[in-house]
């Protein structure tokens, strides 16, 4: 990806990030705020889960050190906006995917380099994390929806133009991801061996199912686990390969790239997928919802 | 249900004119005397028992007055799911209803009286359409946009309608109505009409596009639909250049000029139009407006309408009493899923509400709801069925507001009864009847009952309609003596609330004991797995008429384990002999289940049974 098409994604972001802004109220963020332990449910399967699958997939599929040490930091990322997107998509709580973006992005400052030490003994030393990229991105996330925000509040008509029109981007966007991924990385991806394909698509569904029934297990109804679930499985793959980027030269830092570069790319297949489902189990709770018995008194 | 022993002689001090039944107790004629004598209006508290001399000749001097008075302010607001919306204020609303009333008087020709039919969900459209047909001189008629071709082709005839203002989601099904009714007007408007450009062209391509929802409209022979926009232009240039007088066409109208033809199937089941005249509507309205007038700040309130207002509900009390009082009206055109309606609550200062049963029982269920109820609520309105104690007392734990139930008919415009907005919630009750409403309740043979006996309800009043469009012997049948027959059965208590025992019609005699089936419904609905309950009276040779239930099931329940429950909690003549399995139950466009579809179901399918 070169810089103009980088610029061009950023943008685009910004603009989906300030439609979905729009579809919000601050009430929105209180409901969220009022689940603390929802975003301490998605904080876990994001820290805890996460990094142990990617572990425990690299050890089972026998993968080499470099690519084990990538897979954990896939594992350790925090989420990023794409969760947001298909967790519109898909119905679910956006406030809450939303608080939860934040809170793992903000912590992933201490987060990323603990959790690459404690499994990686060693390399972890090597890894810089960008702090000032990851206030760009907190600022690229936050902003645009807070402006969405007051946008819906001043005029609604506006409001819900930015959010039709920021949820089209978002589909182009995924669209655009998808299709200038395949054809730059065909040579790459006929070189790699299945086990990091399994690794990568694995790492993606597994935090998915892992995410929705811990937060199930813990008691948050369908719909905050199914928010859950897609935070958990979507990682901020650009965040991840720009890590290995500034942490690494050479020979190492290409195949340190491999990892991320998959699973950036076969996220937004498999998320897809998911959303989806999520997206036909909602309506279909919505439309149940409706019909709620009238409980008798007593 | 309120105890059955006869009451102590009414002590209130300021009725002096109050019979004391005392002497002669069980005296159907004292009984009389204590109905009249009122005794519920020492429970009135801030209201006045009395309603004003009439301010108005007609609805239109209302409307029009209105207009004058908030000019400004916004009248209508329609909100679609997405936030998306459109606004009118009372000064637009006021020309553009004037501008339909000079198309239809001059550019169709319509004499005065003559019946327009108006078929639409709430959108900016239907004020401006409702309000024109009556400036027009003309009779509104409401009809339900969910009616079959085949119901639109009874009604249509019956009311002789030429003219129907409908909106596009539903004019698929003109092609097969037109040829068989006297239809030669057609005007087609949308949900986003009066939206702001870009909204409305989002609107309506989404409607088109991915919803699927706007058809083709085709017309037979050479007859020409005409877009609501265009009625509006040609409407404003033949006003602005004829320089035409709307006035001409309303000044002389009356009282008892017939305003509105609204549509009931009643317990019979054939369709009738009760005829609503001005004075009607404009007593009820002054009812509505003794009943709330000292919670509401004239200019100021916000209404939620999600309830259609092409039902009598929404009209008299959401269209027309919140016109008066200055009130913004949010317009909510489909609340279904109940999730679309929260953008409406989240975006508007919601002050008062009107619903059914399943709406607020959906509402409370919502977690965007709950957690964040509407801040600027005085109070809900609960009418068009019965509200169940549970969701009214978790209606005000949720929202601290009163849920205060209503009774009505479509036949008394509709409102007879309300619970008065301050002193005690009684649970169960449909309140006390509104001011210069006197009301009865009469046995089988005709003698009025004791309070606290079950009796059929009579009402007369102001707002009682001046009988059915057409059908003397159906009007005979229902309006009898300046009484108008309910089909309810309802008991007083000693201090005159009401609360509704049953339908007359639904009641079922088995052995010669009166079975009620909303209780055995009520029995039913405890056990966890039954989602829904109706009960019917089916012919039986042994019994007479024998208890069937028709059960939605939403977890594992036997029809054995349905009767073991009803035996512990039901007399034993009371328990249902038949049960039925049922996906779904047919309802009423504002959900109340129709028991008269099932039993006629029932007799069709078992002929041999017939009586």
């Amino acid at each position: 990806m070169n810089t103009w098409e980088e610029s061009l994604l950023s943008l685009l972001m910004i603009f989906i990030m300030f439609g979905m802004g729009a579809s919000l109220t601050f009430r929105d963020f209180g409901t969220a705020l009022r689940h603390p332990h929802a975003v301490g449910i998605g904080f876990a399967s994001q820290y805890l889960f996460m990094p142990f699958i990617a572990y425990m997939l690299a050890i089972g599929l026998g993968l080499n050190t470099p690519q084990t040490v990538s897979l954990v930091l896939m594992g350790c990322v925090p989420g990023g906006t794409t969760s947001n997107i298909l967790t519109y998509f898909a119905r679910g709580h956006l406030g809450l995917s939303i608080m939860m973006t934040i809170c793992s992005t903000l912590a992933a400052v201490i987060m990323v380099p603990l959790i690459l030490v404690f499994y990686t003994s060693g390399m972890g030393d090597e890894f810089v994390i960008p702090s000032r990229e990851i206030v760009v991105i907190l600022g690229v996330l936050l902003v645009p929806s807070l402006l969405g925000m007051a946008t819906r509040k001043l005029n609604a008509n506006t409001g819900a133009t930015f959010e039709l029109l920021g949820s089209l981007l978002g589909i182009f966007v995924i669209l655009f991801l998808i299709g200038m991924w395949i054809p730059r990385n065909t040579e790459t991806l006929g070189n790699t061996p299945w086990t990091v394909y399994a690794a990568v698509v694995g790492l993606g569904l597994c935090g998915f199912v892992i995410g929705y029934w811990f937060a199930r297990a813990t008691g948050l109804e369908p719909v905050k686990a199914r928010t859950v679930s897609l935070e958990t499985g979507i990682q901020n793959g650009p965040l991840a390969i720009l890590i290995v980027a500034v942490s690494f030269t050479g020979d190492l830092q290409r195949e340190m790239l491999l990892v991320p570069m998959l699973y950036s790319g076969f996220i937004v297949l498999t998320s897809t997928l998911v959303m989806f489902f999520y997206r036909a189990r909602s309506l279909r709770e919505e439309l149940a919802r409706d019909q709620a018995k009238v409980e008798p008194a007593k | 249900m309120p105890s059955t022993a006869p009451p102590s002689a009414p002590d209130s001090a300021r009725d002096s004119d109050t019979a004391t039944p005392g002497s002669a107790p069980g005296n159907p004629q004292t009984w009389r005397d204590h109905y009249a004598s009122r005794p519920w209006l020492r429970h009135y508290g801030q209201m006045p028992t009395q309603l004003p001399v009439p301010q108005y000749h007609n609805l239109v001097e209302m409307l029009v007055e209105s207009a004058a008075t908030y000019g400004t302010r916004k009248a209508f607001t329609t909100v679609t799911g997405n936030g998306m919306n459109g606004s009118m204020t009372y000064a637009q609303v006021d020309a553009q209803s004037n501008d339909v009333a000079v198309y239809l008087r001059e550019h169709l020709g319509l004499p005065p009286g003559s019946r327009v039919a108006i078929q639409m969900l709430n959108s900016l459209s239907y004020p401006v359409a409702a309000f024109g047909i009556l400036k027009a001189g003309c009779v509104l008629v409401n009809v339900n946009p969910l009616y079959t071709a085949e119901e639109m082709v009874k009604q249509f005839n019956d009311a002789q309608v030429e003219t129907l203002l409908v909106i596009d989601l539903f004019a698929d099904k003109l092609a097969q109505v037109v040829p068989r009714t006297p239809l030669k007007h057609v005007v087609i408007s949308s949900i986003a009409q009066g939206f702001p450009v870009i909204p409305k062209f989002i609107v309506h391509n989404v409607l088109k596009y991915w919803s699927r929802m706007v058809p083709e409209v085709k017309l037979p022979g050479d007859m020409q639909a005409v877009s609501f926009p265009q009625m509006l232009r040609t409407g404003n240039h033949l006003r602005k250049h004829a320089s035409i007088e709307v006035k001409q066409y309303w000044q002389h109208l009356r009282g008892d000029d017939i305003a509105v033809l609204q549509y009931t199937g009643g317990t019979t089941g054939i369709a009738k139009g009760a005829r609503l005249s001005h004075g009607n509507l404009l007593k009820n309205v002054d009812q509505l407006d003794a009943t709330a007038r000292s919670h509401m700040d004239e200019g100021k309130e916000v209404m939620l309408t999600c309830l259609p207002l092409y039902h009598i509900f929404a009209f008299s009390v959401n269209l027309l009493a919140f016109f008066k009082a200055g009130g913004h009206n949010i317009l909510v055109p489909v609340p279904r899923p109940i999730q679309k309606l929260q953008r409406a609550i989240e975006n508007y200062p919601i002050t008062w509400m009107t619903g059914v049963n399943t709406l607020f029982n959906a509402m409370i269920n919502e977690e965007w709801f709950w957690r964040h109820p509407p801040k600027h609520l005085r109070a809900a309105i609960a009418g068009g069925a019965a509200l169940h104690e549970s969701v009214a007392k978790r209606w005000e734990e949720v929202t601290g507001t009163r849920l205060i139930e209503g009774y009505g008919l479509t036949e008394s415009s509709p409102v007879v009864t309300f619970n008065p907005l301050e002193g005690d919630v009684r649970p169960g009750s449909i309140g006390v009847p509104v001011p210069d409403t006197d009301i009865l309740l009469i046995d089988d043979e005709g003698q009025v009952v004791a309070p606290g006996e079950p009796g059929e309800l009579l009402v007369a009043g102001p707002q009682v309609m001046q009988g059915y469009w057409e059908k003397p012997e159906e009007t005979a049948k229902t309006l009898i003596d300046g009484w108008l027959h309910t089909g309810d059965i309802a008991v007083m208590d000693d201090d005159g609330f009401l609360y509704i025992v049953d339908r007359k019609k639904d009641m079922v005699i088995v052995s010669g004991f009166n079975v009620y089936p909303n209780e055995i419904e009520d029995a039913i609905a405890k056990i966890h797995a039954v989602q829904e309950v109706a009960v019917i009276g089916v012919p039986d040779s042994n019994t007479g008429e024998a208890v069937r239930a028709y059960v939605v099931k939403r977890g594992e329940v036997t029809a054995e384990e349905i009767i073991q429950h009803c035996r512990q909690h039901l007399a034993p003549y009371k328990v249902p002999k038949q049960i039925e399995f049922r996906e779904e139950l047919p309802t009423t466009p504002i959900g109340k289940i129709l028991r008269k579809d099932l039993r006629q179901e029932y007799l069709e399918a078992h002929p041999e049974n017939q009586p």
